[in-house]
Protein backbone atom coordinates (compact mmCIF):
# COMPACT_ATOMS: atom_id res chain seq x y z
CA UNK A 1 0.00 0.00 0.00
CA UNK A 2 1.46 3.59 -0.39
CA UNK A 3 1.77 6.45 1.98
CA UNK A 4 0.69 9.49 2.54
CA UNK A 5 1.93 12.21 4.77
CA UNK A 6 -0.14 14.39 7.01
CA UNK A 7 1.21 16.93 8.79
CA UNK A 8 0.94 19.52 11.50
CA UNK A 9 1.08 22.84 9.97
CA UNK A 10 3.96 24.39 11.53
CA UNK A 11 3.51 27.90 11.33
CA UNK A 12 3.12 29.32 14.92
CA UNK A 13 5.33 27.21 17.07
CA UNK A 14 9.03 25.67 17.48
CA UNK A 15 7.52 21.95 17.44
CA UNK A 16 5.25 22.74 14.68
CA UNK A 17 8.38 23.53 12.43
CA UNK A 18 9.82 20.61 13.56
CA UNK A 19 6.60 18.64 12.42
CA UNK A 20 6.85 20.13 8.53
CA UNK A 21 10.59 19.22 8.58
CA UNK A 22 9.55 15.55 9.36
CA UNK A 23 6.64 15.38 6.76
CA UNK A 24 9.10 16.83 4.08
CA UNK A 25 12.18 14.80 4.66
CA UNK A 26 9.88 11.46 5.67
CA UNK A 27 8.03 12.12 1.83
CA UNK A 28 11.58 12.61 -0.09
CA UNK A 29 12.22 8.95 2.32
CA UNK A 30 9.59 7.20 1.36
CA UNK A 31 8.55 8.54 -2.00
CA UNK A 32 4.89 9.52 -0.66
CA UNK A 33 2.55 12.20 -0.52
CA UNK A 34 2.29 14.88 1.31
CA UNK A 35 -1.48 15.97 2.62
CA UNK A 36 -1.43 19.80 2.84
CA UNK A 37 -3.80 19.98 5.97
CA UNK A 38 -5.28 23.34 5.32
CA UNK A 39 -6.90 22.73 2.28
CA UNK A 40 -7.40 18.47 3.15
CA UNK A 41 -9.72 20.83 5.94
CA UNK A 42 -11.31 23.02 3.53
CA UNK A 43 -11.59 20.31 0.42
CA UNK A 44 -10.95 17.04 0.96
CA UNK A 45 -12.60 15.83 -2.09
CA UNK A 46 -8.64 17.00 -3.40
CA UNK A 47 -7.06 14.23 -1.59
CA UNK A 48 -9.72 11.24 -1.23
CA UNK A 49 -7.75 9.41 -3.74
CA UNK A 50 -4.69 9.30 -1.71
CA UNK A 51 -6.47 9.08 1.65
CA UNK A 52 -8.58 5.82 -0.19
CA UNK A 53 -5.04 4.86 -1.60
CA UNK A 54 -2.36 5.22 1.33
CA UNK A 55 -1.66 4.56 4.44
CA UNK A 56 -1.17 7.64 6.46
CA UNK A 57 1.67 8.48 8.65
CA UNK A 58 -0.09 11.52 11.08
CA UNK A 59 3.35 14.26 12.08
CA UNK A 60 1.38 16.31 15.04
CA UNK A 61 3.53 19.13 16.42
CA UNK A 62 1.85 19.43 20.10
CA UNK A 63 -0.70 17.47 22.21
CA UNK A 64 -3.37 19.61 20.22
CA UNK A 65 -2.88 17.17 17.39
CA UNK A 66 -4.73 18.91 15.02
CA UNK A 67 -3.47 16.57 12.25
CA UNK A 68 -4.88 13.59 14.45
CA UNK A 69 -7.97 14.99 14.43
CA UNK A 70 -8.53 15.63 10.70
CA UNK A 71 -7.28 12.03 10.19
CA UNK A 72 -9.81 10.68 12.59
CA UNK A 73 -12.87 12.75 11.36
CA UNK A 74 -12.25 11.66 7.67
CA UNK A 75 -12.20 7.94 8.72
CA UNK A 76 -8.53 7.25 7.42
CA UNK A 77 -6.22 4.71 7.74
CA UNK A 78 -3.65 5.42 10.23
CA UNK A 79 -0.24 3.50 9.84
CA UNK A 80 1.99 5.72 12.21
CA UNK A 81 2.09 8.76 14.45
CA UNK A 82 4.66 10.73 15.48
CA UNK A 83 3.85 13.54 18.29
CA UNK A 84 6.59 16.35 18.29
CA UNK A 85 6.23 17.31 21.43
CA UNK A 86 6.74 14.12 23.16
CA UNK A 87 9.85 13.37 20.82
CA UNK A 88 11.35 17.18 22.64
CA UNK A 89 10.65 15.65 25.80
CA UNK A 90 12.40 12.06 25.42
CA UNK A 91 15.25 13.97 23.85
CA UNK A 92 16.08 15.51 26.66
CA UNK A 93 16.85 18.67 24.24
CA UNK A 94 15.62 21.78 24.60
CA UNK A 95 13.91 22.84 21.24
CA UNK A 96 14.95 27.04 19.83
CA UNK A 97 11.89 29.46 20.69
CA UNK A 98 12.32 30.48 16.75
CA UNK A 99 9.96 29.39 14.33
CA UNK A 100 12.34 28.91 11.91
CA UNK A 101 14.49 25.58 11.92
CA UNK A 102 17.79 26.30 14.20
CA UNK A 103 20.29 23.46 14.76
CA UNK A 104 18.33 21.55 17.58
CA UNK A 105 15.13 21.58 15.57
CA UNK A 106 16.82 20.24 12.51
CA UNK A 107 18.89 17.81 14.72
CA UNK A 108 15.57 16.54 15.97
CA UNK A 109 13.89 16.08 12.59
CA UNK A 110 16.43 13.86 11.42
CA UNK A 111 16.17 11.79 14.39
CA UNK A 112 12.36 11.25 14.13
CA UNK A 113 12.78 10.37 10.41
CA UNK A 114 15.60 8.02 11.02
CA UNK A 115 13.28 6.34 14.12
CA UNK A 116 10.38 6.30 11.92
CA UNK A 117 11.85 4.64 8.82
CA UNK A 118 13.28 1.99 10.72
CA UNK A 119 10.31 1.44 11.98
CA UNK A 120 7.94 1.17 9.42
CA UNK A 121 11.01 -0.76 7.43
CA UNK A 122 11.16 -3.63 10.71
CA UNK A 123 7.70 -3.13 12.66
CA UNK A 124 8.95 -2.55 16.46
CA UNK A 125 6.09 -5.04 17.10
CA UNK A 126 7.05 -8.49 18.49
CA UNK A 127 4.93 -10.89 16.31
CA UNK A 128 5.32 -13.60 18.46
CA UNK A 129 2.65 -14.07 21.19
CA UNK A 130 3.56 -16.21 24.36
CA UNK A 131 0.64 -17.48 25.83
CA UNK A 132 -1.83 -19.95 24.22
CA UNK A 133 -5.53 -18.84 24.93
CA UNK A 134 -8.68 -20.53 24.00
CA UNK A 135 -11.60 -17.76 23.71
CA UNK A 136 -13.89 -17.84 26.59
CA UNK A 137 -17.38 -19.59 25.98
CA UNK A 138 -19.55 -18.63 29.14
CA UNK A 139 -20.37 -14.58 30.01
CA UNK A 140 -21.95 -12.90 32.71
CA UNK A 141 -24.43 -10.34 30.47
CA UNK A 142 -25.16 -7.12 32.16
CA UNK A 143 -28.17 -5.12 30.21
CA UNK A 144 -28.57 -1.19 30.62
CA UNK A 145 -31.14 0.25 28.12
CA UNK A 146 -30.95 -1.55 24.97
CA UNK A 147 -27.48 -2.62 25.47
CA UNK A 148 -25.74 -6.11 26.45
CA UNK A 149 -22.23 -5.90 28.41
CA UNK A 150 -20.58 -9.21 28.30
CA UNK A 151 -17.54 -10.38 31.01
CA UNK A 152 -16.39 -14.02 30.79
CA UNK A 153 -17.51 -15.83 33.55
CA UNK A 154 -13.85 -17.75 34.16
CA UNK A 155 -10.09 -16.92 33.59
CA UNK A 156 -10.79 -13.24 33.18
CA UNK A 157 -9.56 -10.71 35.92
CA UNK A 158 -9.85 -6.84 35.67
CA UNK A 159 -8.94 -3.23 36.99
CA UNK A 160 -11.64 -0.98 37.35
CA UNK A 161 -10.39 1.01 34.38
CA UNK A 162 -12.08 -1.62 32.25
CA UNK A 163 -9.02 -3.04 31.23
CA UNK A 164 -8.75 -7.11 32.00
CA UNK A 165 -6.10 -9.42 32.13
CA UNK A 166 -5.63 -13.13 31.49
CA UNK A 167 -2.78 -14.87 33.39
CA UNK A 168 -1.23 -18.82 32.04
CA UNK A 169 2.48 -19.74 33.10
CA UNK A 170 3.47 -15.95 34.60
CA UNK A 171 2.54 -14.04 31.10
CA UNK A 172 -0.57 -11.74 31.32
CA UNK A 173 -2.74 -11.46 28.26
CA UNK A 174 -4.40 -7.88 28.21
CA UNK A 175 -7.42 -6.28 26.53
CA UNK A 176 -10.08 -4.43 27.12
CA UNK A 177 -13.85 -5.13 28.49
CA UNK A 178 -17.12 -5.12 25.52
CA UNK A 179 -18.66 -2.42 28.46
CA UNK A 180 -15.15 -0.37 27.30
CA UNK A 181 -15.06 -1.23 23.67
CA UNK A 182 -18.82 -0.31 23.12
CA UNK A 183 -18.58 3.09 25.08
CA UNK A 184 -15.62 3.75 22.66
CA UNK A 185 -17.89 3.14 19.73
CA UNK A 186 -15.50 2.36 16.46
CA UNK A 187 -12.05 2.37 17.36
CA UNK A 188 -9.73 3.69 14.57
CA UNK A 189 -6.06 3.44 16.09
CA UNK A 190 -3.86 1.09 18.76
CA UNK A 191 -0.96 2.91 19.81
CA UNK A 192 1.25 0.40 21.14
CA UNK A 193 3.36 0.47 24.60
CA UNK A 194 6.93 -0.79 23.25
CA UNK A 195 7.80 -4.25 23.51
CA UNK A 196 10.32 -4.62 25.98
CA UNK A 197 9.07 -1.39 28.23
CA UNK A 198 8.78 -2.05 31.74
CA UNK A 199 5.56 -1.07 33.16
CA UNK A 200 4.08 -1.03 36.79
CA UNK A 201 0.54 -1.74 37.89
CA UNK A 202 -1.84 0.97 37.07
CA UNK A 203 0.79 2.18 34.56
CA UNK A 204 0.11 3.13 30.58
CA UNK A 205 0.11 0.45 28.19
CA UNK A 206 -0.26 3.08 25.20
CA UNK A 207 -3.95 3.95 24.26
CA UNK A 208 -6.78 3.91 21.84
CA UNK A 209 -8.35 6.41 19.49
CA UNK A 210 -11.78 6.58 18.30
CA UNK A 211 -13.78 9.34 16.86
CA UNK A 212 -15.35 9.51 20.28
CA UNK A 213 -12.92 9.24 22.42
CA UNK A 214 -8.99 8.75 23.61
CA UNK A 215 -8.49 6.16 26.08
CA UNK A 216 -5.54 5.20 28.11
CA UNK A 217 -4.56 1.55 28.48
CA UNK A 218 -4.18 0.95 32.01
CA UNK A 219 -1.84 -2.03 33.18
CA UNK A 220 -3.56 -4.20 35.15
CA UNK A 221 -0.50 -6.12 36.61
CA UNK A 222 3.13 -4.58 36.07
CA UNK A 223 5.33 -6.59 34.09
CA UNK A 224 7.56 -5.96 31.13
CA UNK A 225 5.83 -6.16 27.67
CA UNK A 226 6.58 -8.69 25.61
CA UNK A 227 4.61 -8.93 22.61
CA UNK A 228 1.92 -6.64 20.96
CA UNK A 229 -0.86 -8.05 19.17
CA UNK A 230 0.04 -7.36 15.26
CA UNK A 231 -3.24 -8.21 13.99
CA UNK A 232 -4.69 -5.05 16.08
CA UNK A 233 -2.20 -2.68 14.61
CA UNK A 234 -3.51 -3.52 11.22
CA UNK A 235 -7.37 -3.42 12.12
CA UNK A 236 -8.08 -2.02 15.33
CA UNK A 237 -12.24 -2.81 14.56
CA UNK A 238 -10.65 -6.43 15.99
CA UNK A 239 -11.16 -5.09 19.20
CA UNK A 240 -14.81 -4.16 18.46
CA UNK A 241 -15.63 -7.29 17.13
CA UNK A 242 -13.93 -9.41 19.79
CA UNK A 243 -12.40 -7.58 22.98
CA UNK A 244 -11.76 -10.74 25.10
CA UNK A 245 -10.14 -12.69 21.81
CA UNK A 246 -8.55 -12.04 18.68
CA UNK A 247 -8.80 -8.41 19.75
CA UNK A 248 -6.69 -8.66 22.32
CA UNK A 249 -3.86 -5.67 22.77
CA UNK A 250 -0.32 -6.79 24.56
CA UNK A 251 1.09 -9.60 26.19
CA UNK A 252 2.89 -8.49 30.02
CA UNK A 253 5.52 -10.71 31.80
CA UNK A 254 4.11 -10.44 35.21
CA UNK A 255 6.54 -9.34 37.87
CA UNK A 256 4.95 -8.87 40.64
CA UNK A 257 1.52 -11.72 40.35
CA UNK A 258 0.13 -12.93 42.54
CA UNK A 259 0.09 -9.35 44.81
CA UNK A 260 -1.46 -7.35 41.96
CA UNK A 261 -4.37 -9.36 42.51
CA UNK A 262 -5.42 -7.54 45.21
CA UNK A 263 -6.28 -4.65 43.28
CA UNK A 264 -8.26 -6.25 40.41
CA UNK A 265 -11.55 -7.39 40.30
CA UNK A 266 -13.36 -10.93 39.56
CA UNK A 267 -16.26 -10.68 36.74
CA UNK A 268 -18.91 -10.82 39.35
CA UNK A 269 -17.56 -7.77 41.03
CA UNK A 270 -16.79 -6.54 37.82
CA UNK A 271 -20.23 -6.88 36.55
CA UNK A 272 -21.80 -5.00 39.69
CA UNK A 273 -18.86 -1.81 38.33
CA UNK A 274 -20.57 -2.14 35.12
CA UNK A 275 -24.05 -1.75 36.23
CA UNK A 276 -22.90 1.30 38.56
CA UNK A 277 -20.80 3.12 35.48
CA UNK A 278 -23.43 2.12 32.73
CA UNK A 279 -26.24 4.26 35.25
CA UNK A 280 -24.04 7.01 35.41
CA UNK A 281 -23.49 7.17 31.61
CA UNK B 1 -27.29 7.95 46.23
CA UNK B 2 -24.59 5.13 47.20
CA UNK B 3 -21.17 6.94 47.26
CA UNK B 4 -19.04 6.69 45.01
CA UNK B 5 -15.71 4.65 45.37
CA UNK B 6 -12.96 3.58 43.38
CA UNK B 7 -10.97 0.18 44.62
CA UNK B 8 -13.36 -0.09 47.40
CA UNK B 9 -12.13 3.16 48.65
CA UNK B 10 -14.57 6.54 49.04
CA UNK B 11 -13.42 8.63 45.75
CA UNK B 12 -12.98 11.76 47.33
CA UNK B 13 -10.47 10.46 49.85
CA UNK B 14 -8.09 9.82 46.78
CA UNK B 15 -6.47 13.07 45.26
CA UNK B 16 -6.71 11.78 41.53
CA UNK B 17 -7.74 14.95 39.36
CA UNK B 18 -5.60 17.42 37.01
CA UNK B 19 -4.26 20.82 37.98
CA UNK B 20 -3.98 23.70 35.85
CA UNK B 21 -0.62 25.47 35.34
CA UNK B 22 -2.65 29.10 34.44
CA UNK B 23 0.90 30.51 33.64
CA UNK B 24 0.67 28.16 30.88
CA UNK B 25 -2.38 27.65 29.79
CA UNK B 26 -4.31 29.20 27.01
CA UNK B 27 -7.66 28.73 27.35
CA UNK B 28 -8.56 27.02 24.36
CA UNK B 29 -10.89 24.37 26.21
CA UNK B 30 -9.33 21.36 24.40
CA UNK B 31 -9.56 19.49 27.84
CA UNK B 32 -13.03 20.68 28.71
CA UNK B 33 -14.18 19.94 24.85
CA UNK B 34 -12.47 16.30 25.31
CA UNK B 35 -13.47 14.81 28.86
CA UNK B 36 -16.76 13.19 29.00
CA UNK B 37 -16.23 13.51 32.66
CA UNK B 38 -17.07 17.07 33.59
CA UNK B 39 -14.10 17.57 35.32
CA UNK B 40 -13.83 20.88 34.35
CA UNK B 41 -15.73 24.22 34.13
CA UNK B 42 -16.07 27.15 32.18
CA UNK B 43 -16.38 30.51 33.66
CA UNK B 44 -16.95 34.29 32.86
CA UNK B 45 -14.05 35.73 35.35
CA UNK B 46 -10.37 35.65 35.05
CA UNK B 47 -9.87 31.82 35.68
CA UNK B 48 -12.06 30.91 32.55
CA UNK B 49 -11.36 27.15 33.41
CA UNK B 50 -11.39 25.87 36.18
CA UNK B 51 -11.63 21.81 38.02
CA UNK B 52 -15.22 21.93 39.59
CA UNK B 53 -15.60 18.54 39.72
CA UNK B 54 -12.28 16.47 40.79
CA UNK B 55 -14.08 13.60 42.50
CA UNK B 56 -15.29 12.69 38.54
CA UNK B 57 -12.02 12.03 37.16
CA UNK B 58 -11.24 8.67 36.41
CA UNK B 59 -8.03 7.64 38.56
CA UNK B 60 -5.46 6.90 36.64
CA UNK B 61 -7.07 8.55 33.53
CA UNK B 62 -4.26 11.03 32.20
CA UNK B 63 -5.71 11.48 28.66
CA UNK B 64 -6.62 15.27 29.32
CA UNK B 65 -3.13 16.62 30.06
CA UNK B 66 -2.70 14.84 25.87
CA UNK B 67 -4.58 17.06 24.60
CA UNK B 68 -3.21 20.59 26.03
CA UNK B 69 -0.91 21.67 23.72
CA UNK B 70 1.25 24.08 25.86
CA UNK B 71 1.40 21.11 28.59
CA UNK B 72 -0.53 23.15 31.59
CA UNK B 73 -1.74 19.90 32.77
CA UNK B 74 -0.46 17.69 35.75
CA UNK B 75 -1.77 15.07 37.69
CA UNK B 76 -0.22 13.26 40.82
CA UNK B 77 2.07 10.51 40.74
CA UNK B 78 0.56 7.17 40.20
CA UNK B 79 2.94 5.13 42.59
CA UNK B 80 2.18 7.73 45.48
CA UNK B 81 -1.51 7.13 44.58
CA UNK B 82 -1.71 3.36 44.76
CA UNK B 83 0.31 3.83 47.90
CA UNK B 84 -2.76 5.66 48.90
CA UNK B 85 -5.37 3.37 47.88
CA UNK B 86 -3.77 0.46 49.46
CA UNK B 87 -3.17 2.34 52.94
CA UNK B 88 -6.63 3.07 52.72
CA UNK B 89 -7.63 -0.26 52.43
CA UNK B 90 -5.83 -1.54 54.78
CA UNK B 91 -7.13 0.96 57.44
CA UNK B 92 -3.66 2.69 57.71
CA UNK B 93 -5.16 5.89 57.00
CA UNK B 94 -9.00 6.58 58.55
CA UNK B 95 -11.32 8.22 56.95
Amino acid sequence: MKRAILSCNGLDKPEGSVAREVAIRSADAIGGEIICPVLLNRAPARYKKALSDSSLIVVDGCSTRCATKLATRLGAKVERKVLVSDAVKASGQALESTLSLEPNGLALARTIVEELIRNLNAPAVAVEAVAEFETPTEYLVVTHDKFEFRIPVVDYVFNENDVWARALDGVARVGISDFMQQKLTDISYFDPPKVESVVEQFGELGSLESAKAVFEIIAPVAGVVTAVNPAVIDNPGLINEDPYGAGWLVEVKMTAFPQDEELLLDPATYAEIIKRKAAEE
Amino acid sequence: MAETTFMGVPRDQIPWFPTIDYEKCTFCMECDTFCPHHVFERREDDRKLVVANPSNCVVFCRACAKTCGPDAISFPGRPETIARIKQIREGVIVK
